[in-house]
């Protein structure tokens, strides 16, 4: 076992996958807010691995995942102000009765 | 009963090193800290073991000699992202009890998301991945991420900056609106 | 020597089209001044009419075809349009623009109150060019075109108020009940065209072909027997007749110019058109003479109990134009055709004269009327020479035509001289019923204080001039005079027949004496026949329940096809019509069930689609090794 890179990305696979299950089966729009972030971090986790062990080596992973945090943070702050401006209209945060757009 | 004792020495092969050892430990709590977060019934519970899980990638980025990223994932994440969520739970109201969603929906949900992990496994089993010596970033990593940013990254980087600007301009807006 | 005015012949139907047209899109603006517009419209038709009727009679002249446009060009038959000016169109030209003047003028006065005045006119308008186009027109599909034209022209007048359900049903049934004449008339225009050399159609190689015996002589009489049904339709002969009495529900003006004087002779015309078809065919002629005669007795009978003053008069039309028939179908062109002339001007003249009465008392049971002789005299003076030339008085017009008629008919067969001279009883006997009945005698009824005067100038003026022409009109056809049948056909075919002549006036007479004695002297009770037999009384009043014969046997059960139809349609067709919607209406409810705003379940959806697209792509490389 002299290449440790698959570890690093069947971990992120695991992690991707369980913040993809709770985005999809959440009902609390918070929780699915958190999922989503469970999921960026496992790409950043990949970036950061490939980073290192990757056929390639070179800086520009972490440089991406630098990025990465940043428009995750940005986003953050977007959902939950959109959240919070929905609660106050609807009185819920609820993503099953955020359904507005339906026919 | 050959395979399980290769199984075993496998194992402590891979744990005869020390940095294996570290990443193993890390990974448990990684994958735990998630499945429980997905598990509580009570938000600011998955908040809590979501920081645990931000630790630990922060702890995982230290492993991979990433300092720089490591420190910010604290900053960041485990910092703020953290907070803003609570802020978002103490700002809205959540049922205690969420009922579950229809049992056909939880299994197509369930399966698909094991089968998209089957197939990236696979794919990850079958890619031969070039063994490299590492990449020796020394102690320097820091400063040599900064030259990069602001030399050859230096638009998407500037870009970032607006997008953050606009972000944090349209948050303020969105959430305070309803109270004119 | 060339035609100069037959060149422009084009102008006449095509002015009134341009009145038509201008009222059509700005009649609502022109007020009560449309009127004055149709009648120039007509009033340019009329003069080159005349231009030409002076032409053509001044001298020896080839007829004149104009039919350059190709309209229709399959393979190697090429259908024409264009118009040809002979001697007889020349006629019609002459008959119908003037009457559509005169009806112009006269609805000027007749119509004035009417909300839709312009709308009316420009009916008439359209009718006019219809007329014209189909009289002048050179072969027998444009006449088609133009024959269901007037029509349509037809049908819209009599239901011109629309509002009035008799008049609404009258006007379906004159339309369709002419369209079974039609049909017949279209069926012998593609038997024609299967059998014509060269497939021409125009009326010059028709009567080349027939002249020259081309065709095989059962076909002939085919042919000749549909065109008659479809004249049969539009000439009111029995027993296609029953629409024209029920078309009376029109404006009057509308009875004088379509139902008596123009239209329904159209059906006369096209036989005489078409005569060399009818030539080749001894049993075609035969079948016409037999229903003419018969038409003009049986209609006749009918007028003899009717009431309304317009119905008589329609009857009357019935009759006359199966007199016409009669007239060709023994082969006497010039006589039906001279009839076809005078009766235009005198039955013009009484169903303009009764519009006048009509116009004055506002109703039209002739029982109801009385001693409008002395309030109206031009009306009544008027009405009593149409009602003279009708009965065939010497020396009136209509005297010289039903005299032609006659003795034509009497050189033929002695039948029909009788069956001729009956009807011409009767004719005479209702005409002085309905005048004496209408204008003399006393007031039957209270006018309330609305007491009935005069028509103003411009509707007795077309009247008087009406009149002048039911006197004179048929001094141009004399036994002594021959020049009318010799210009029309070549041919001198007069013959003096005194025994016919005398005969003729004394049934008339008699008729008119009759008359006299039960509606005026009283010495012969009114009730003298319903009284000893109720039950031809009561047949005759019913006019011999052709209606209800019809409605028994056509069309009592066609509504009851109708009703099977109709519920094949509504529950098989629709039925499957309605499957088809509510199916795509289901499928499309599923569908929009798809899109229940749930975010959760589109990344479901799509998180499974890529899953799917992975698994193939994947598995494709199993598939392969394997």
């Amino acid at each position: 076992m002299d290449n440790i890179l698959p570890s690093y990305l069947i971990l992120g696979a695991i992690l991707f996958c369980i913040g993809l299950y709770g985005a999809l089966s959440k009902r609390s729009a918070i929780v699915v807010l958190i999922s989503i972030e469970l999921m960026l971090n496992a790409c950043n986790l990949n970036f950061i691995a490939f980073s290192k062990y990757g056929p390639v080596p070179s800086l520009t992973g972490q440089i991406f995942s630098l990025f990465n945090i940043t428009v995750a943070a940005a986003e953050v702050a977007v959902g939950v102000a959109i959240l919070i401006a929905l609660f106050k209209n609807k009185g819920t945060s609820n993503v099953e009765e955020m359904d507005s757009m339906r026919y | 009963m050959n395979w399980i004792s290769n199984l075993i020495d496998n194992w402590l092969n891979f744990m005869s090193v020390g940095e294996n050892v570290a990443f193993a430990i890390l990974a448990v709590l990684i994958i735990s800290s998630s499945v429980l977060m997905i598990n509580f019934t009570k938000v600011v519970h998955m908040v809590v073991s979501l920081a645990v899980v931000f630790l630990s990638l922060a702890g995982m980025y230290v492993l991979l000699e990433a300092e720089f990223v490591a420190f910010v994932q604290v900053l960041i994440y485990a910092g703020a992202i953290s907070i803003l969520m609570i802020f978002g739970i103490m700002m809205t109201r959540h049922d205690e009890q969420e009922q579950p969603k229809q049992p056909v929906f939880q299994a197509l949900l369930l399966s698909g998301s094991v089968a998209l992990f089957g197939i990236i496994f696979y794919a990850i089993q079958s890619t031969a991945f070039t063994p490299s010596t590492g990449f020796e970033q020394g102690a320097d990593n820091t400063k040599a991420i900064g030259e990069l940013l602001y030399t050859q990254h230096v638009i998407p980087f500037e870009l970032i900056s607006v997008l953050l600007t606009v972000a944090f301009i349209g948050a303020i807006v969105l959430a305070k609106r309803e109270e004119e | 020597m060339e035609s100069t005015y037959s060149q422009l012949a084009w102008i006449i139907p095509i002015s009134p089209l341009i009145a038509f047209l201008i009222l059509l899109s700005v009649g609502r603006q022109l007020k009560q001044y449309g009127g004055y517009l149709a009648v120039l419209a007509s009033l340019v038709s009329f003069t080159i009419s005349v231009l030409i009727f002076i032409e053509r009679t001044g001298n020896e002249m080839q007829n004149y075809t104009w039919n350059d446009w190709e309209w229709l060009s399959v393979d190697t038959v090429t259908l024409t349009m264009g118009f040809e000016i002979n001697n007889l169109n020349t006629l019609m030209l002459l008959i119908v623009s003037f009457v559509s003047l005169l009806v112009n003028l006269y609805s000027i006065g007749y119509m004035k109150d009417d909300d839709r005045i312009n709308v009316y006119f420009s009916y008439i308008a359209l009718f006019t060019f219809s007329m014209l186009g189909l009289v002048i027109t050179e072969n027998i599909v444009q006449l088609y075109i133009f024959w269901e034209l007037v029509g349509v022209c037809s049908f819209l007048l009599v239901g011109f108020w629309y509002f009035k359900p008799e008049a609404k049903a009258a006007a379906k049934k004159a339309f369709i009940v002419t369209r079974i004449g039609d049909v017949g008339l279209f069926i012998a225009i593609l038997i024609l065209f299967w059998y014509m050399p060269d497939h021409s159609l125009s009326f010059s190689a028709i009567s080349n072909a027939f002249e020259q015996k081309a065709i095989e002589p059962g076909i002939v009489t085919l042919i000749a027997i549909l065109i008659f049904i479809g004249a049969m339709g539009k000439s009111g002969q029995f027993p296609l007749h029953t629409w024209l009495p029920d078309a009376m529900e029109g404006p009057t003006p509308i009875s004088a110019l379509i139902h008596a004087a123009t239209m329904v002779a159209a059906g006369v015309y096209l036989v005489a058109r078409t005569f060399p078809i009818f030539e080749a065919s001894a049993t075609a002629m035969t079948v016409v003479a037999i229903v003419g005669a018969f038409t003009a007795l049986f209609a006749a009978t009918i007028g003899v109990a009717q009431n309304d003053i317009k119905r008589v008069l329609a009857y009357s039309t019935v009759s006359q134009l199966g007199y016409m028939m009669l007239a060709l179908g023994v082969g006497a062109l010039s006589a039906g055709m001279f009839h076809l002339f005078t009766h235009a001007f005198f039955k013009a003249l009484l169903f303009l004269a009764a519009g006048s009465v009509i116009h004055a008392v506002h109703k039209q049971n002739m029982h109801e009327m009385g001693g409008l002789g002395v309030k109206m005299k031009i009306t009544a003076w008027t009405f009593a020479i149409g009602a003279l030339a009708l009965s065939g008085i010497f020396p009136f017009a209509g005297f010289w035509s039903k005299d032609a008629i006659l003795t034509e008919a009497l050189h033929q067969n002695v039948w029909y001289f009788i069956v001729g001279l009956t009807a011409a009883f009767f004719t005479a006997f209702y005409m002085s019923r309905l005048f004496f009945l209408v204008f003399a005698g006393k007031s039957r009824t209270d006018h309330k204080g609305h007491e009935p005067h005069e028509s103003p100038a411009v509707m007795t003026i077309p009247l008087i001039v009406l009149a002048v022409l039911a006197i004179g009109a048929g001094f141009v056809f004399t036994p002594f005079n021959p020049w009318f049948g010799e210009w029309l056909t070549g041919t001198a075919e007069e013959h003096t027949n005194w025994t016919v002549i005398i005969l003729s006036n004394l049934v008339g007479l008699l008729g008119i004496g009759l008359g006299y004695l039960m509606y005026i002297r009283g010495t012969i009770a009114r009730d003298v026949i319903s009284s000893r037999a109720p039950g031809l009384s009561r047949l005759v009043a019913n006019k011999y329940y052709m209606d209800e014969l019809y409605q028994m046997i056509i069309i009592t059960p066609l509504k009851g096809l109708g009703y099977v139809l109709r519920l094949f349609d509504y529950y098989v067709i629709d039925g499957a019509v309605r499957l088809s919607a509510s199916s795509a209406l289901y499928v499309g409810r599923l569908g929009a069930r798809m899109q229940n705003g749930q975010l959760q379940a589109y990344g479901l959806a799509s998180l499974i689609g890529i899953v799917l697209l992975m698994i193939i792509f994947v598995g494709r490389r199993f598939w392969n090794v394997g």
